[in-house]
């Protein structure tokens, strides 16, 4: 296989319009030897005007080319490029000028072939010229698109292409049928130049440079067409190749979207600050609406914000004063005042009697700007913005002029929009740090949810004689219910339940405590009273005010088979007994650890001891479970949980719980969730 | 829910508790007891005969301010209380440090 090389559009056009332009040159060099020499060339004169339509596709396919390359040039650009070409096309005719100035005297000066070769070579140049140009304008026209534009740019190009052959038609005579193609082509191109839309995007200075290079291109065009025509009478050129309908009516398109542009522009230099106001409005606006990001802060928005302000309404000066609530240190920006004219200032805006009309008539949220008029020797007039976050005003803004009346209402209107957009990325900046803030604290508690379960015992303590299981859940992520196992000796295990008073992770922390003091207290061997009395003295020096931890304590003896225990202030423990199979709440007296905070502690806590017997069920719990409410908020209650025991005495101990558990579960009904923290300890002797 | 009214009845301060208190409303007790201590009341009584509910938070205000009580030599007592919530009370222990009595007229008399 051959593999052809990638064609280069560019490149082979352009070859190809130089070949183009040398075959004409020759032909038409051919000719006139033939003229000169009253010869007959054979060469018909539609061969020339087929290489003349071939050089002009020539010459657009590769400015279409080129310029579609370069896509991404400015406006000022474009223009740049056709009036360099228009400069350039002048400056080759004025050397050709120039030469033959100096040589008029000599005889080559009457050189028909001389003469000739230039006049291609100017024909070339101004083609050049008027096709670029031509389309530079195509892309000025096209740079708001819309269908309609697409279709005039599209109907004028095919009518350019018509044109092209027209030649053929009229036989190059200046007749009627001429005169009406050159005027419809010269409308469409008069329409077209209506398409301006360019010219309010160049800035102030690129107006001026526009103009200039405008006028360049205006000039270009007329000095090549009046050069133009300046051949078309002379006998020496056997064929007019500039009398052609299309580059007459090129001419005609090109001077008018040029003098068009030339116009607009020079009559929008006056207003083009307005234009300009309004985009750096629009990246202000952009700017304040996009989120903060993490690494920048509010200061860097409300600063942005007093910049936009001011350069929105030309403010001679400016403040910012944010609220003690929001900024404890007191935040304040001052741009172009003194510390004392704003303290003048201030104090003015406090006794205006329109500052104080205003504040007492409207609810905070609702404020809206607000004009003032002082009379201070550097500032007249005066724009009060009141920032509101979420309904709240945490600061104001305020802008000064020395004119009077020097705020207008697009002023002001602007200003609301960019307080408005501001408060709305400070306040959306608020919110996200709280969300990350609440996202650490989930993170945190689920820490504490881990180490919490951790002080609960994994393996219960037990010998043969009975057998243990417990459970405990948390209302929230972690609780107050606390139960716990020791092994005195072979003989002698401990069994304690506790529950802090309230829930969450105040009592998750007493809970800890708990848990510290029963497992120092309890190396000790106290009896079960004592090791409450112990137990309330040293919890009287930790927990909160208003904070006690309820506990029942039972220490099991499976050698003389008793159970000795003491109660304080927890909810009764149920014990079934297998031989009147009967379940009930052991009575006996006992106050909460840590209501009293004295020695009088001793004083109201007992002890008491009972015996047990195969199959006998010891069940401790917490209130969670007998406080848990129905939907009718009906209790779980004491009644229930008694008769579960008895109902399901025979079976093993977590099987009894887990009765217990969903039994909870049902009552509670509904999505079942308990909103105390509840636990249970089941031992069943054998 | 709860709802607290305070009445002042010859040198008697009653706070009437409507409702179940729990954690979230525990506070409110809390203000109103702390409110009339500052007054300098000398007595303070619980009316609780429409207390549907008290949960060990609630226990924890009035036992926070017992020492307070006895320090300010302020006469302390709660009176009304139905058999369910009296049963919470007296589970911790609490009727053997507080002046608990079934009706006004005994409360005021004892």
């Amino acid at each position: 296989m051959i593999k052809l090389p990638s064609i280069h559009v560019g490149k082979l056009s352009l070859l190809l319009a130089i070949l183009v332009w040398l075959a004409l040159l020759f032909v038409d060099l051919v000719r006139l030897f033939a003229i000169l020499n009253e010869m007959e060339s054979g060469i018909p004169v539609e061969f020339t005007w087929v290489l003349e339509i071939l050089f002009f596709l020539m010459v657009y396919l590769f400015y279409s080319y080129s310029i579609s390359k370069n896509t991404d040039s400015e406006f000022i650009n474009l223009i740049w490029r056709a009036a360099s070409t228009g400069i350039f096309a002048i400056g080759v005719s004025a050397l050709i000028f120039l030469f033959y100035g100096s040589i008029s005297e000599s005889r080559l000066a009457q050189e028909p072939f001389l003469r000739n070769f230039f006049y291609h070579i100017n024909f070339a140049l101004t083609t050049s010229f008027l096709i670029s140009t031509a389309l530079l304008w195509k892309h000025l026209i096209l740079y708001q698109r819309s269908k309609r534009v697409i279709k005039q740019w599209q109907a004028y190009e095919f009518a350019m292409l018509v044109a092209m052959f027209f030649i053929f038609f009229n036989q190059n005579t200046l007749d009627y049928s001429f005169l009406f193609g050159l005027v419809l082509l010269i409308g469409l191109g008069i329409v077209l130049s209506s398409n301006l839309k360019w010219i309010p995007y160049l800035t102030f200075r690129d107006k001026w440079k526009s103009l200039l290079f405008l006028f360049i291109i205006l000039f270009s065009c007329t000095f090549l067409f009046v050069q133009m025509q300046g051949y078309s009478d002379q006998a020496i050129y056997p064929v007019n190749l500039t009398d052609n309908l299309f580059l007459v009516s090129l001419f005609g398109f090109i001077f008018s979207y040029a003098l068009f542009s030339f116009l607009v522009t020079l009559f929008n230099l006056p207003t083009s600050s307005v234009f300009e106001q309004k985009l750096t409005e629009a990246i202000s606006f952009q700017r304040l609406s996009q989120s903060i990001k993490a690494e920048e802060n509010e200061e860097q928005v409300l600063d942005i914000l007093m910049d936009s302000c001011m350069s929105a309404s030309y403010s001679d000066g400016a403040w910012m004063e944010m609220g003690k609530e929001e900024y404890p240190d007191g935040y304040l920006i001052e741009r172009f005042l003194d510390s004392g004219t704003r303290e003048d200032l201030s104090v003015l805006i406090e006794t205006s009697k329109t500052a104080q009309d205003w504040i007492s008539q409207n609810q905070s949220e609702n404020l809206t700007p607000l004009l003032i008029r002082v009379n201070h020797p550097t500032c007249e007039s005066l724009l009060l913005v009141p920032l509101i976050i979420n309904k709240i005003p945490i600061g104001r803004m305020v802008l000064c002029k020395e004119v009077k009346d020097g705020f207008n209402k697009e002023m002001v209107n602007i200003i609301s929009t960019f307080v408005s957009q501001a408060c709305i990325s400070v306040e959306n900046h608020r919110l996200l740090n709280q969300a990350i803030l609440n996202e650490r604290y989930q993170e945190e508690l689920k820490i504490a949810q881990r180490v919490q379960k951790s002080l609960l015992p994994t393996k219960l303590d037990h010998n043969s004689a009975f057998d243990l299981c417990a459970f405990s859940n948390a209302a929230d992520e972690v609780g107050g219910d606390y139960y716990d196992t020791y092994r005195l000796d072979e003989d002698r295990y401990v069994l304690i339940i506790g529950d802090v008073s309230g829930k969450g992770t105040s009592a998750a922390f007493h809970m800890a405590q708990m848990k510290g003091i029963f497992q120092s207290l309890i190396q000790l061997n106290p009896s079960p009273a004592e090791f409450f009395i112990k137990a309330n003295a040293a919890l009287s020096k930790c927990l909160e005010r208003n904070h006690f931890i309820t506990s029942s304590i039972f220490l099991i003896n499976t050698a003389e088979k008793n159970i000795s225990h003491a109660r304080a202030g927890h909810v009764p423990t149920l014990f079934y007994q297998s031989k009147s199979n009967k379940s009930d709440f052991l009575e006996i007296e006992g106050l909460g650890l840590g209501i009293l905070r004295n020695m009088q502690y001793q004083n109201h806590v007992e002890q008491k001891i009972f015996t047990f017997n195969s199959g006998d069920v010891l069940l401790l719990f917490t209130d969670g479970i007998v406080e848990a409410k129905n939907q009718k908020s009906q209790q779980f209650g004491y009644e229930r949980i008694r008769t579960l025991l008895e109902v399901n005495h025979d079976l093993c101990p977590s099987d009894i719980q887990n009765k217990i558990i969903t039994a909870l579960h049902e009552f509670v009904g509904g999505d079942g969730k308990i909103d105390d923290d509840y636990s249970l300890v089941v031992a069943k002797f054998n | 829910m709860l709802n607290i009214i305070s009445v002042s009845e010859n040198e008697n301060d009653i706070l009437v508790l409507e409702g179940e208190v729990d954690a979230s409303n525990s506070v409110l007790i809390d203000e109103a007891i702390m409110k009339l201590i500052e007054e300098g009341s000398k007595s303070i009584l619980i009316n609780g005969h429409k207390l549907e509910y008290i949960s060990s938070a609630g226990l924890g205000v009035f036992m926070s301010y017992l020492e307070d009580f006895e320090e300010k030599n302020v006469d302390f007592k709660i009176f009304g209380l139905s058999d369910q919530v009296f049963e919470v009370f007296k589970i911790l222990g609490l009727h053997q440090l507080m002046n608990i009595y079934p009706s006004k007229e005994v409360a005021l008399n004892s």
